[in-house]
Order: C-alpha cells, then structure tokens, then sequence
C-alpha cells in the first residue's frame, strides 16, 4: 500500500500549482507575484516562507541553492520543485474536487 | 554597467538580524532585493523606501516572537508554555477584541484620560517653561544670581548696592564665581529720525556678556575699558532695535544714536533672539563714579555670574556667604542684616509667588487626574461584575490567576495609550491658548512664557502621567477579580452582582471623588471671587474713559526739579487743548500701574528712634486736577490748587486710611514730613484708593488694599517719572494720536510709552490672577463632572444589580415612593461622607492659598459651605435618574429573569 498523501490547504494548493509552472524559474519572489497575478492574493513575504518551510517539512517541496547573484544582494535563489509526494498530494485533491465538482456545472451555469 | 537599485543597507542588515533564526532568512532578503529594484524602476525611490520599511516591519514582528522562544512555530509552542512576549502579545489581542466589544465605554474612558491627562501635561508645560527651563542661553545652569538677603524684606530678598557689588567682585578674584556684572534698569529715551520711543535698556557691568556667554553677531560686546565714566558712551544694539529702527544698517557699528539727551557711540549689534534680561534691546557700560561706588544703602543693581569651571552653586554659595559676613561686620551701620543667596539665574529671576501657583495648579491638575482614575477604575470594575462569572469558570478550569490580573492590567495599559495621543493634543491646544491670551507687553517679564509649548520634558511628563493612571486604574479592577471566589460566584445566579467587598471599593471610589472634588471648587471659588473682587468692585477712583500715557524725563535734559516741572505744567496746557480731552492731570504713578513710590514719614514730636522702623506710607506726586480726573473724593479740606507752587508753603493731601491711622482726632492743619524734608500742611483728606490688590500683605490691618497715601503737589516736588491721566468723553484710545502730537510739540524728543486706557491698566494688573482663576475654573468644572459622573454610574451600576431585590420590594407592597428614597439615601450617605472629608481638605487648601499667594485671597467659611451644599444638590441630582429607573422597575418583569 503507498504512503498516504499528504492533506493541502488551499494556499498549498496554490503554491505547488505555481511552482509547477514557473518550473526552473520557481523561487520565492516569483511565486509570490504570481500568488497576487494569477490568485488574486496578496499574501505576507512571512506567510509565504511560512508556508513554503510547511509544505518542504510535509515533504512536498524541494529545494536546491542557485548561485550568489548580484541582484539579491549577493545572495542565492532557492530554486524549489515539486515532489513525487507534492504531485501526488495535488492529483488527490483535484481527483475530490472533480469528483465533487461532477454534475454541478450546469446548476452553477444556472444560477 | 548600470548599478540595479539595492535597499538602504542599514535597514538590510537590521532586517538580517532580526530575522536571524529564520531558516530561509537569506531567500527572504534576496527576494525583498529583487523586489526593492523592481519598485524602484515602476515607482521611484521613495515609494520603493516605504514599501521596504513596511515589509521589513511586518517581517520583524512575524519573527521577533519566533526568535525569542526559539521555536521554529507557533503550533509547536503550543499555548500554554511561550515566552513573556508571546504571552503578552496574546493578551494585548485579547484586551483589543474585549475593548472593541464595548466601544462606548472605551471611548468614555479614552476621553476622561485623555483630559485629565491633556491638563496634567499643559500645567507641566508650564512649570517646564517658566521655572525649569525658562532661558534658552547656552550652559544656562551655569549662569549664577547672587542676591542680597534680608529679613524685612518681601520674599526676603533684594537687589544689591553698589559698594557691595564692587567689594563682592573684588573679592571673589579667581573665586568661584567669574564674570560677576551688575546690570541697572534704563528706560532709554531714543531719539532719531522717527518719532522719540521708550526702549528697555540695561546699564551693564562688560562682564555681562562673559557671564551669559553672549557675543556680538556684528562689531562687539563692551570692553572692560568702558565701565570709566570716560568711556561710557557705548552702546549695543538689539536684534528687533536694529531692525525696527536702524534698517538693519550693516555700517551701524561706529554710529552715533541720540538717546536720553546724549550721543552714544553703537559698538554692537546682538544676534537674533538675545533679550536678556526681560526683553531689553539696549545694552550700555554701568559706569560706576566714585560717590555711588561707596553707596550701601540703595539697592538697585541686580548681579549676575557664571560659576568658574569645576566649581559647584554650594561651593560658591559659601564662598559668598564669607564675603557678606565679612561685610557685615565692617558696615554694621548699614549691612546688619544682610546676607547673600545664590541662586541659579533659571530660580533668581522667578516672580515671587510663581512657583506656590504652579504648585497650586500642578495639585489640582493631579486631583483632577485622580479622580479621573477613580472614575475609570469603577467603570472597569463594573465591567469586570459584567464579567465574573466567565472569570470563575476559567478560574475553575485552571486559568492561573496571575494571568487573569495581567489581561486586566494590559486592558487598562491599552485604554491609556490609546489616551496619550488625544492628551498630547489637549495639552497643545491649552498651552496655545493660554500663551494666545497674555499681552505682549507682559510676556517679556514672564521668563519663558514665549517658551510655552510641547517639548520632549512635556511629553515624558505626559507619559508619567499616563502610566500612573494606568497603574492607578488598572491595578484595583485587577485585584478585585482575582479575588473573586470561585464557588461563589459560580453558584450564585450572576445576577445579584458583586460581593460586598466590591461594592465597598466602588463606594469608596465615589465617595474619594467627591472629597476631592470640594476642595477644587473651593479653590476655583476664591480665584475668581479674587479676581471680580480686584476688577469689578469698589477702587476708590473711577478707571473708565481714561487715557494713559508714561513718560521718563531724561536726567541729561530735566537736571533739576523746575525743568521737570515745567515739563508737565507744558504737558497738560497742551493735552487741554487736544479735541475729545476733558481734564488732564499727572503723577508719578497712577492707580494700578505696575509701579509704586513709598516713603518714610515723621510726625512732629514723634522722632522714630530707627530710621528703619519709620511708618511707611505710598507716596502720589500729582498735579492740580488729579482727583478730579481720576474722581478720588476730596472728603474733607481741599484739593490742591494752582497756588501751590514752588515758592508757597509746602501741603499734603492724606487719604482717608492714612488720616485715620495716625490723626485719629482729625488730620487738617496737622503737619508731616517725609524723612529729611521740609515740614508739610495737610490740607485735605481724599477717598482711599485701591493702588494693587498684591499690597494688602504690607497693610495687614488694610487687607482690603486701602494702603494709607500721601499726596503732594507735582509743582513742589517734581518727578522724573510722570504718567499722565486724560479723561475722555468717548473712546480714550482715540485720542493717542492728539496726545503724542502734544507732548511733542513740548519737546519732540520726549517719547511716551504705555499708551493705554486706564481700565486696561487695570486688566493687565491683575491678568496673573486672570490665569490662575480660569486654570482653577477649568480644573474644578472638570472633577465637579468626573465625580457626578462617576455617582450616576455607580448609583445605576447598584440600582441595576438590584433589580431582583427592588422587585421583591415592590411586590411585597413598596411603593415607588419608598423605592425612590432608598436609592436617594444609599447616594446621600456617599455624598455626605464624601464631602465631609471634602470640607477639610477644603479648609485646609484655602489656608494653603492664603499663605502661599501672598494673602491677596482670602478663604470665606461661608463661601465653602455654599459650594459643599451646592454640590450635595448636584449630587443627588446626578442620583435621581437611576432613583427614577429603580422606582420605575416593573416587578413581574424583575422577577422572571433568568
């Protein structure tokens, strides 16, 4: 039996969902004006490294050092990737929300 | 290459350190880096700076808890464990939700502080600007004052002659006091190309610049040279003077000015704001001539010093105080009594009698305050009944009782910031308006008044205050809850309210507010009892529809007695003939002036054994018409008449209080003398007049300012000071111009000055107790409605929580009338016990203010009494509503609560 996946919140939803498709451009600034583009969220810089640190502990991100770059101070990008775990956790929770979501296009398209 | 926009380093690295334990503390930066560029290149600098500011403050606050427990989570700390911090900010949003469910009585306990304290701050205000700050000069606590001490004196103390200046500074060679300079009044007669003016000027030792660490901004301060006779002729300039009469002339230095009949040579011009002492603009050598250097007998120099480097004010204190033992000892005849102080020039130059009403209204602000507090505390602690039982159940669940005085004392720290904004604001626009109303001509002998205004002393003080309140306020409700006993609480119904205990406390509270009110009303009642008593009542002359106008005769062109008499007799000839003038007369000092003449007398066949204990009386230099312009009655004999000349037999007139004093058989044909003099007739008797409410001290046997005065006619003893009285048929202001064109056409270089109507005089006369009265009038409005406020809410608070009760009561057949005088009782033994205690602080701080502002109030048993039973009506007026509201309970609907 494979390990159970891990439950996202909706935020983590988010995040993975950016992550995935920023691909080798996904480090913290980018995701989080994405987050604000393409969500219409605007969360805290806090509450987004909160995030992220809970979504690398549930083991569905990971992250690798870039190089120093002159632009951030001398400082490296964290570049993150989803997980094999982190996909799963997404395909579960799209498999729900589809299934919930089944059959009730029609009553939303009404009202 | 083009350099990409980074933020300001500093910030970066304060950032970095507080987000040191933050695992991606480096991606954080990094991002913010990128970020910082982006917004700089869409919308500049600035706004890029703000934003940073903004999210490196939110960043630090989200880590700063994380940093101090070293947890990496708030749900890995959990609830129960955490630091201090955590704790706290948890109670601050804990007291924020429960204060914003109640916004009625936050923002009523908002604004009570933020009065009391706004009040508070405003009095400090002035305490700080006039007696702890009240010089703006570099090293101020440096600059010294000795001054000459005697016990016959009023305050006790008194300028210097100068043969004890000039043995004081010889003495005190390399001593520790350098610069020692006396400085002498000069009301300076400029003449120039406009119209002649009275300047304040100083005669001042060269020295005086030294002492005050004060140097020319154009030419130069004196030389030591210039204190020779020889040499005197110097002169400095102020900055306004320079400006206002010389355009600003930068080749001023080297000119000559024309000034009371002679020509001075301008050395200097001072820098922009020197106006020491009491606003002067002209500074010129004190020579000091070889007769009035032995003088010590007229003290008229004040003295001035700097403390040498590394001495202390006690060392020089002690140093002077040899020096005047030693001088003491070699002129017994005349420095007998005579000591030194030395003062700090900051509490030299305060006016007599400053401090106790500082001290007076400081006290009253604080009453104020408490009660104010007393006012809050009751309110949280009916807040707290509200919520007794949720506070057993968590007491009963464990909830540590520590914790639960912290949210009570985090609630009240929070109502009390939330204050400190709004107080700072009252506090400002009081010191505005206080500095709006005083004149201008006033403000420059008040040190420090232009000073008035929020500074950072102010603002600690309003901080002391704010925490005091809060420790007050918050500190009862607190040990009141957790006091409470769990199973009592749990087990009564929650409806019949508070223990005994409590109702105790609220009771006191109520009745210390009242206790402290009485006394403020009392107070405010004598002030302005003080004040209507000194403007409004009898003066013994009548001050409407009267013009004055001073004048000082320059010894250089009035030398002697006949010139200065001619002047007025030209003077008034003249302001005859100005339209609107009705009468004309003149004097050495007029009613209420801020000035005054005494003289010691000698009756025949009474030679006084001390020259020092001859009865001293006000001593009026006035010309014919002077009672009839100022209508002083002549009571008996006659006034004085043109006859009486220089060559005709010396007379007096005598006020009513003088006669009676010392002629009690009848004072016409008598004969006096002012020591030395000739031998005058009386030949009249005039009403009293009233010449200052502030001389009733010296009188104690007059404490209703009748001060015996003697009268003599200006043309037998002539005076260099004249003020001159023009009654009026309509507005007296309109005639200023007439009067100038008069007396200039008697001589164009004599100005005048103080032009003003006679009731104005008399206004700014009294215009200290103006303020202490409104201040006073202000404080005791303020706790007569904190303490009646605070009755009404205790009195519905206890009326509330006794609905089951009063329902019983009805039910069982009382009637509303029963229930009424009940509730009205309970308030009236508040009140009575409360203003009990009020009485006696009330007596007590009307002794207070007798001594202390120098016995022009005088505390009335009668005037107490009326305001204790005025507010013992208030009292049970302000109860009456929640009587009403208890009578009006509808049993039914009493009883079936729950």
């Amino acid at each position: 039996m494979k390990a159970k996946a891990p439950y996202l919140g909706e935020l983590e939803q988010q995040i993975l969902l950016i992550v995935l498709r920023l691909g080798d451009d996904a480090y913290g600034y980018p995701i989080g004006e994405q987050l604000r583009t393409a969500a219409g969220r605007r969360i805290a810089r806090g509450a987004l490294y909160t995030a992220l640190e809970r979504l690398e502990a549930k083991g569905c991100l990971r992250s690798t050092m870039g190089a120093p770059l002159p632009e951030r101070g001398g400082r490296a990008r964290r570049y993150f990737t989803v997980t094999a775990a982190g996909m799963r956790a997404l395909r579960d929770s799209r498999r729900v929300l589809l299934g919930l979501w089944d059959g009730l296009e029609s009553k939303l398209e009404a009202s | 290459m083009t350099r990409r926009a980074a933020p300001p380093r500093r910030l970066e690295r304060l950032l970095e350190r507080a987000l040191a334990r933050a695992v991606y503390r480096d991606d954080i930066l990094g991002d913010l880096h990128e970020a910082y560029a982006d917004r700089c290149f869409a919308r500049g600098i600035a706004a890029a700076r703000i934003w940073y500011v903004g999210q490196a403050a939110r960043l630090a606050f989200r880590y700063a808890a994380r940093n101090l427990r070293g947890a990496r989570t708030p749900y890995e700390a959990g609830f129960r464990g955490g630091t201090l911090m955590d704790r706290l900010l948890m109670d601050v949003r804990f007291a924020m939700r429960s204060l914003a469910k109640r916004p009625t009585l936050s923002a009523a306990v908002v604004v009570t502080l933020a009065l009391a304290i706004g009040a508070n701050a405003a009095v400090f205000g002035v305490v700080d600007a006039l007696l702890l700050h009240p010089y703006d000069m570099h090293d101020v606590d440096r600059i010294v004052m000795p001054l000459t001490t005697s016990p016959q004196w009023i305050g006790h103390r008194e300028t210097v002659s100068r043969a004890d200046f000039l043995d004081w500074r010889r003495e005190l060679q390399g001593g520790g006091i350098e610069h020692l300079a006396a400085t002498l009044w000069w009301d300076a007669n400029l003449v120039g190309r406009d119209e002649p003016e009275r300047v304040l000027g100083f005669f001042v030792s060269p020295a005086f610049f030294d002492a005050l660490d004060a140097h020319a901004a154009i030419g130069r301060t004196l030389r030591a040279d210039e204190e020779v006779p020889a040499n005197a002729k110097r002169i400095v300039l102020s900055d306004g003077l320079w400006r206002r009469r010389f355009g600003a002339d930068p080749s001023i230095v080297g000119r000559p000015v024309r000034a009371d009949g002679g020509q001075w040579i301008v050395v200097g011009v001072m820098p922009a704001g020197f106006d020491f002492p009491m606003g002067a603009e002209l500074w010129a050598p004190l020579a000091l001539d070889e007769k009035a250097s032995r003088d010590r007998t007229a003290h008229d120099l004040t003295v001035y010093g700097r403390l040498a480097p590394g001495r202390t004010l006690a060392e020089a204190q002690a140093e002077m105080r040899a020096i005047a033992q030693r001088l003491t000892r070699e002129h017994p005849d005349t420095n007998a009594q005579l000591g030194v102080a030395v003062y700090t020039v900051s509490r030299g130059m305060a006016d007599v009698g400053v401090p106790q009403v500082l001290a007076l209204w400081q006290a009253a602000g604080l009453i104020v305050l408490l009660i104010a507090c007393a006012n809050i505390a009751n309110l949280l602690l009916a807040r707290a009944a509200e919520r007794e039982r949720e506070i057993a159940i968590r007491l009963a669940l464990g909830s540590s009782r520590g914790r639960i005085i912290r949210e009570s004392l985090v609630e009240s720290a929070l109502l009390v910031g939330a204050a400190i904004g709004p107080a700072l604001a009252v506090a400002a626009a009081s010191l505005r308006l206080m500095h709006a109303f005083m004149p201008a001509r006033i403000v420059r002998f008040i040190a420090g008044w232009n000073r008035l205004g929020l500074d950072w002393w102010t603002v600690g003080a309003t901080i002391a205050c704010a925490a005091l309140a809060a420790a007050i306020s918050g500190t009862l409700p607190a040990w009141q809850m957790a006091r409470g006993i769990v199973g009592e609480a749990l087990k009564s119904d929650g409806r019949t309210g508070a223990g005994p205990a409590r109702q105790r406390l609220r009771r006191a509270l109520v009745v210390a507010e009242l206790a402290l009110a009485l006394p403020l009303l009392v107070a405010a009642m004598l002030s302005v009892s003080t004040v209507t008593r000194s403007l409004a009542s009898w003066q013994g002359y009548d001050p409407t529809n009267v013009l004055t106008a001073r004048a000082i005769l320059p010894d250089a062109r009035y030398p002697d007695a006949d010139s200065r008499a001619r002047f007025a007799a030209a003077a008034l000839d003249a302001i005859a003939e100005t339209p609107g003038a009705r009468d004309a007369a003149a004097a050495n000092v007029l009613p209420a002036i801020d000035s005054n003449a005494t003289r010691a007398i000698e009756l025949p066949g009474r030679p006084a054994v001390d020259p020092s204990k001859a009865p001293r009386v006000d001593y009026r230099v006035v010309s014919p018409r002077y009672f009839d312009v100022l209508r002083v009655p002549v009571l008996s004999g006659r006034a004085f008449a043109a006859a009486d000349q220089k060559n005709g037999e010396p007379v007096a007139i005598v006020s009513e209080s003088m006669a009676r004093k010392f002629w009690p058989a009848g004072a016409i044909g008598e004969r006096v003398r002012i020591a030395g003099g000739p031998w005058m007739r009386i030949v009249g008797i005039c009403g009293d007049v009233v010449h200052d409410w502030f001389d009733s001290q010296r009188w104690a046997e007059n404490a209703n300012g009748r001060v015996p005065t003697l009268y003599r006619p200006i043309a037998q003893a002539p005076s260099d000071a004249l003020v001159l009285a023009v009654r009026t048929s309509g507005d007296p202001l309109a005639l200023v111009p007439g009067v100038r064109a008069a007396i200039a056409r008697v001589d164009p270089t004599q100005p005048l000055f103080e032009t003003m109507t006679l009731r104005q005089v008399l206004l700014d006369r009294t215009i200290s107790l103006q303020y202490i009265a409104s201040v006073m009038s202000v404080f005791a409005a303020l706790a007569l409605l904190l303490a009646l406020l605070g009755l009404y809410a205790v009195m519905t608070v206890l009326v509330t929580q006794r609905v089951r009760e009063i329902g019983v009561r009805i039910a069982l057949g009382a009637t509303s009338r029963d229930v009424t005088r009940l509730t009205l009782s309970q308030a009236g033994r508040l009140t009575a016990i409360g203003i009990a205690i009020g009485l006696l602080l009330a007596v007590a701080l009307g002794r207070g203010m007798e001594a202390g502002l120098l016995g022009i109030v005088s505390s009335d048993i009668r005037v107490t009494a009326a305001l204790a039973a005025a507010l013992a009506a208030a009292a049970v007026a302000a109860s009456y509503l929640p009587a009403r509201r208890a009578a009006s309970v509808d049993p039914i609907v009493a009883l079936r609560t729950e």
